[in-house]
């Protein structure tokens, strides 16, 4: 196999699971991005940026139309991309995961990087909607996000491999070693800048249906990837004979 | 003291990973471009058919702009 089945699978099943990503955020966090736009359009009339007129209501729907409509599109580009990032750790780590099957493994691979790429740096960053955010901070803010997803994911890995260098408990070695190099990461990295000036109750609730669609995309892909894996005997190679 | 030698023979079974590197190239190639253009373009890939003015019109940022936020990317 092919080269090109592999990558087509991992594509398909990143695909198919940001579709679902996307769905789901339609279903759940679109209505609290309306009501922080709404929150955002009434600041620009208070400030006197924007005219509470027809032409800017116009102007408003033409382009939140177009922002809606890429809810689902941007999930599949997105689940495509975190897929196959997702189909390369689960192809070099496969013979490492627990479980007696492929979408065992598959799904308990998708939990691990769902809490450390994802989950513990939303913890330290989490999601935000419109009206809480300043654009003067936004690289800062990209720049941390990023740093903290990288260091958490290169540190679930480097302490994986420092535990296969003890002969005993290598997996509560490798879990410690990261919980406390993480926590020390946590509380070490600086703080979003942003005051959060809309009401807390909107970002609260927000932030939880945003975790529920992150989550959506990775049980998908853990189950999408592990089935066609599965099916497919990707993996399968010739056995090595020794003597 | 006779000392007996005998000759083993075993199969292992080893378990590649079977990945190619072309896969693994094409794969983080897909992963960064897909990563660059959801979480953090301002006009730069459209920048490079219809200059400075991409960075105002932001297109992408615009159609990727939920789901940033739902995602939790940084935006504004």
């Amino acid at each position: 196999m092919k080269t090109s089945l592999f990558i087509i699978i991992v594509l398909i099943s990143g695909a198919f699971a940001g579709l679902i990503h996307g769905t789901v955020n339609f279903a759940i966090v679109e209505p609290y991005l309306d009501q922080a736009i709404g929150i955002e359009n009434r600041n620009l009339f208070e400030s006197g940026e924007e005219e509470d007129t027809l032409e800017f209501w116009v102007e408003y729907e033409g382009y939140r139309v177009w922002q809606k409509s890429g809810q689902i599109l941007a999930g599949v580009i997105l689940g495509t991309s975190v897929g196959a990032l997702y189909g390369i750790v689960f192809a070099l780590s496969r013979n490492s995961l627990p479980g007696n099957n492929d979408v065992k493994k598959a799904i308990v691979l998708a939990g691990i990087m769902w809490l450390t790429i994802y989950l513990i740096p939303f913890l330290k960053y989490p999601a935000n909607p419109p009206t809480v955010g300043d654009g003067e901070t936004v690289v800062l803010r990209s720049m941390l996000y990023l740093s903290f997803i990288a260091i958490s994911g290169f540190a679930a890995v480097g302490f994986y491999q420092l535990s296969k260098k003890f002969k005993s408990n290598k997996k509560l070695v490798a879990l410690i070693g990261y919980a406390v190099f993480i926590s020390a990461v946590f509380f070490a990295m600086p703080e979003n800048p942003d005051e959060i000036t809309a009401p807390m109750n909107l970002v609260t609730e927000f932030r939880i249906m945003s975790v529920l669609g992150v989550t959506s995309f990775w049980v998908s892909i853990g189950v999408i990837l592990g089935i066609l894996w599965d099916r497919l005997k990707s993996h399968k190679q010739p056995p090595h004979s020794y003597s | 003291m006779v000392l007996t030698f005998m000759s083993e023979s075993r199969q292992i079974n080893v378990s590649k990973t079977g990945v190619s590197k072309l896969a693994i190239v094409a794969l983080a190639i897909v992963f960064a471009a897909g990563l660059f253009v959801v979480g953090f373009d301002q006009g730069h890939v459209f920048s490079l058919v219809y200059g400075e003015q991409a960075f105002a019109d932001l297109y992408i940022h615009e159609l990727t702009h939920d789901m940033r936020h739902a995602a939790g990317f940084p935006c504004h």
